[in-house]
């Protein structure tokens, strides 16, 4: 892990050697699959360097059964909003304990479409009943932005009802978990879902 | 039964006696002829009186004693004769000659033994005092003009010849109803008819129609002692029952004899019945004693048994008085025919009018009340109840049994029953076009003999009587016969109606009391619902907090430590109450039942999985399901789970032998019966009452409490079926979940319909001819 210096998290385009980097092959192999069409990219504008959008790459990677590790840090990026302060710390101590997670906190609707922007979550705990949105409407929000086209979603709740639980999966959640949870069965499945299992 | 003709054979023999009495002689009739005739000339009657000397004097003797202003011997016959009128003249002749026919006869007739005996004198001072009783009442209401003084008196005098025609006719037989009424003390009439079989009023009556006597003295003799009230309507009906007046007045006064000693009446309530004043009748009672001392003197009644003077007495009425009298007999035929009319219409009205008569119980009465009249024969009734289009047809018996009765359609666009009734078209021929009238008619020999009789009715309904009688009664009588008949078949109509509409009433009463229970129950519910769904989302983010801490917690302790165990417990318990919270909203708001064919024995084994479940130490579950079952339309998953909450509960009800399940199909009520059965310690009747109250529990601690049959019946009540307990305190309980053939989503859209398991498919004809069998 020490010879890694380089963050590429959050980094938008990478340069051939930066994707050889990130993918632990050599660049010359970058550029030959980026000749062939089987990563795609562009050439800088007047130059003929080649650039490939961190989309496109985490694409690549994917299909190649390359690790992600380099390319989206250690930690997998969690956003956590419940109105419950209690509720919030809860997931934070235990998906802290986990340790495999990097934990961002919000307590409305309107706070987590902000922190969405900039954090970029790849997974949200989401409370149903938050005080000014409820957990359907942001979903449908997360979901109609490209950007945040691979985040999974699971809607938190102490109201059970089927039909309810069928509107949320049909708006884009992932999975419904029903307030008080089993700890152990809540991580399991978040990891499932972050494919680090 | 027997001695009716031998005793009918008696009276017509001393009515054969009565009638061989001496008719009057020759110059009474032709007096009363001339007397009665307003063209006849006072010479005439002048001429007749002075031929017979003997009867000019006591004329004379008589006008003197009446005193009406003759004196002495100065006046004679024809002076009388203008002075008095002919009704006085007439009436003394009469008096005169009928106490002579009597007195002649009585010669070998009287008995010499000393004892009790008809006293003819006395008897006469009876009559004569009632004559001038009767004749002073008269007299002093001249206003009314049907009371004659003259015709009073005449009366009078002769209303009780009766009595001396049978002691004429049974001298020995009267003496023992003068002995036995002088014992009782009782009215001689009823006596006379228990020893002769004969009253006095009758053989009065027949003397008198032998005699041809005036009609109004026939029935003055025949009916004086009928109540007034009771008379029938004559001309001369107030007369007749002032002659009743008169008798009790004079009987009162103990005048005379008379044989009858009932003196309850009220002379005032008579008087008042006659419209007669009280005072006048009374006042009367003084002169009348005055007035028979005179006349007593005049006719020798005082002294001597005057029976000689009235030896040749008596008259013949004149052929005005034949016309007359058959007039009045066939008055009376009339008045007979009326009153059987009127017995089989009171008849009738007393049988129809018995609590609770249908409009078919009326009509059958009126075919028995029209086989009393018409007597035997066809009879039917075509009868069209009140907005009803079909006419309900039904032949009887004469006797008002009824034979059969169909309701039949009429051909389309005929008018209504009423409407053929009131357009008067109504004929055999206009209801022999109708097909049906042929059915009905089919075993009557003669359909064209058939006649219709149409029963008036009002409010709407209308009925028609065939029959094939003849001889019908006059128009007026048939005419009242049907409207009794229409009037009581209308009122059963409308009593019917009414008591249809009180039974509707009482049955939509219940419905609505029943829906106010089930809304009562589902707004309970709701509300249940509201809060639970509030209690869920309050208390289980408390409940996760708690949950999830104590698992975070056990982490942090050693494994198997005592620490560790607490807060597994806590995350344990917290999650119970958490699934407590879960139940009771799915009672309140439980999901939509997803409704398929499902097989049953898989509903039974999820069932009964769910128990073991619940309960892995309970015994065997006894399971009896009748070969041949119809898919159940059901959910399979809440109707296993309903069941497997109903066996629970068997299960801990702490009996000894097995659970029993049965479960059967009930295709008269179109249900499934699910009958679920324990020996266990039963349910007193307040448990009985709230066993199906969430959190109820029998016991005050111990057994857990729950959602079990509250839930249970929640989840069969959505699918449209039901669950009912039975028990017995001690002897175990019975729970019957019945479900419907259709599921709660398809009610009431369509016919029922039943598959047998193998045949799924089904072509549309016999699917069709299935379920109209089940209908």
């Amino acid at each position: 892990m020490t010879e890694k210096t380089t963050d590429y998290r959050g980094k938008p385009v990478f340069t051939t050697g930066e994707a050889a980097e990130v993918c632990q092959v050599s660049q010359q192999t970058i550029i030959r699959c980026f000749d062939s069409g089987r990563l795609r990219g562009f050439r800088v504008p007047g130059s003929r360097f080649r650039r490939i959008p961190r989309d496109e790459l985490l694409r690549f990677m994917r299909e190649n059964d390359i690790p992600l590790t380099r390319l989206e840090g250690g930690k997998r990026r969690v956003l956590v909003v419940d109105d419950d302060q209690q509720i919030v710390e809860l997931f934070v101590d235990v998906l802290e304990a986990d340790g495999r997670f990097e934990i961002r906190t919000a307590s409305t609707g309107y706070d987590a479409g902000v922190i969405t922007e900039q954090f970029r979550p790849e997974l949200m705990i989401l409370d149903y009943m938050l005080p000014d949105v409820n957990g359907n409407v942001v979903c449908q929000t997360v979901r109609q932005n490209p950007d945040l086209n691979g985040t999974k979603i699971i809607i938190v709740s102490g109201v059970v009802n089927q039909d309810e639980i069928e509107d949320l999966l049909s708006a884009g959640a992932d999975d419904f978990v029903k307030k008080p949870f089993n700890i152990e069965k809540l991580v399991d499945r978040i990891a499932e879902l972050l494919e680090i299992a | 039964m027997a001695q009716v003709p031998a005793q009918a054979r008696r009276i017509e023999l001393i009515l054969q006696q009565i009638e061989s009495l001496p008719t009057l002689p020759g110059i009474a009739m032709r007096l009363l002829q001339l007397t009665t005739d307003d063209d006849s000339d006072t010479n005439q009657v002048v001429e007749l009186i002075r031929s017979d000397q003997a009867l000019s004097v006591k004329v004379l003797a008589l006008c003197r004693a009446a005193d009406f202003g003759v004196r002495g011997n100065e006046v004679d016959i024809d002076r009388a004769v203008v002075m008095l009128g002919f009704d006085a003249v007439r009436n003394a002749v009469l008096s005169i000659k009928v106490m002579e026919s009597f007195a002649e006869a009585e010669v070998d007739a009287a008995p010499d033994d000393g004892a009790a005996r008809f006293d003819r004198p006395a008897f006469w001072r009876h009559c004569l005092a009632v004559a001038i009783a009767a004749e002073l009442i008269a007299a002093r209401h001249s206003h009314l003009r049907d009371l004659k003084p003259a015709d009073a008196f005449m009366c009078g005098l002769l209303h009780d010849l009766g009595k001396l025609a049978l002691d004429y006719a049974l001298p020995r037989s009267y003496l023992r109803v003068i002995e036995l009424t002088e014992k009782t003390h009782g009215n001689i009439a009823e006596i006379e008819r228990d020893v002769l079989d004969l009253d006095h009023h009758t053989a009065g009556k027949r003397l008198a129609e032998r005699w041809q006597l005036p009609h109004v003295i026939q029935d003055a003799m025949w009916l004086h002692g009928v109540p007034f009230e009771s008379l029938p309507d004559l001309p001369h009906r107030r007369l007749i029952g002032l002659i009743g007046l008169a008798d009790l007045l004079v009987r009162r006064q103990h005048i005379g004899y008379s044989g009858n000693h009932d003196l309850d009446e009220s002379l005032i309530e008579r008087a008042t019945a006659l419209g007669l004043d009280a005072d006048e009748v009374e006042s009367v009672v003084a002169e009348t004693h005055e007035e028979l001392r005179r006349r007593s003197e005049a006719m020798g009644l005082s002294d001597q048994p005057t029976t000689r003077l009235m030896l040749e007495s008596i008259m013949q009425a004149n052929s005005v008085l034949g016309r007359l009298n058959q007039d009045l007999q066939h008055k009376r035929q009339l008045a007979g025919s009326q009153s059987q009319a009127l017995d089989v219409i009171g008849r009738f009205h007393r049988r129809a009018s018995e609590p609770g008569r249908s409009v078919q119980d009326v009509l059958a009465e009126a075919v028995r009340s029209a086989g009393e009249v018409f007597g035997p024969g066809f009879y039917a009734i075509i009868h069209q109840p009140t907005d009803d289009p079909n006419w309900v047809v039904s032949r009887y018996h004469h006797s008002g049994r009824l034979i059969n009765s169909r309701m039949m359609e009429p051909p389309p666009h005929s008018p209504s029953l009423a409407q053929l009734i009131d357009a008067d078209q109504l004929s055999v021929d206009t209801m022999g076009v109708l097909p049906w009238l042929h059915d009905v008619l089919a075993d009557h020999n003669d359909i064209r003999r058939i006649r219709l009789l149409p029963i008036t009715e009002a409010w709407g309904t209308a009925s028609v009587m065939l029959h094939d009688r003849t001889a019908l009664p006059k128009p007026r009588l048939l005419a009242a016969l049907t409207r009794s008949w229409g009037a009581a078949i209308a009122a059963a109509a409308k009593h019917e109606g009414a008591r249809r509409l009180g039974e509707r009433l009482a049955e939509t009463n219940r419905i609505v009391a029943q829906s106010q229970q089930t809304l009562t129950r589902s707004k309970s519910l709701a509300r249940l619902g509201e809060m639970a769904s509030g209690a869920a989302h309050e208390m289980n983010n408390p409940l996760a907090v708690i949950s999830g801490r104590a698992q975070l917690l056990a982490a942090t302790l050693e494994q198997g430590s005592k620490a560790r165990e607490s807060a597994e417990l806590i995350f344990e318990q917290s999650q119970r109450l958490s699934d407590l919270i879960s139940a009771l909203r799915l009672f309140a708001e439980p999901p939509k039942p997803n409704i398929q064919d499902v097989n049953v024995t898989a509903v039974i084994e999820r069932a009964v999985h769910f128990v073991q479940q619940r309960a892995p130490d309970a015994p065997a579950i006894r399971v009896s399901v009748s070969p041949a079952m119809p898919p159940l339309h059901a959910d399979a998953e809440q109707l296993a789970s309903a069941l497997g909450e109903v066996v629970l509960n068997a299960v801990q009800s702490g009996g000894t032998s097995p659970v029993e399940l049965s479960i059967h199909v009930d295709p008269l009520k179109g249900r499934w019966n699910f009958n679920v059965k324990d020996d266990g310690v039963g349910m007193d009747a307040r448990t009985l009452e709230h066993a199906f109250d969430p959190f109820f529990s029998a016991q005050p601690a111990g057994r857990q409490p729950g959602l079990g049959l509250a839930r249970a019946r929640r989840l069969v009540e959505c699918m449209g079926g039901d669950i009912e307990l039975r028990s017995t305190q001690g002897q175990g309980s019975t729970a019957i979940v019945t479900m419907p053939f259709i599921g709660a989503d398809t009610l009431g859209q369509g016919p029922i319909r039943i598959r047998s398991g193998s045949d799924q498919e089904e072509k549309g004809e016999e699917r069709a001819a299935r379920s109209q069998s089940i209908r």
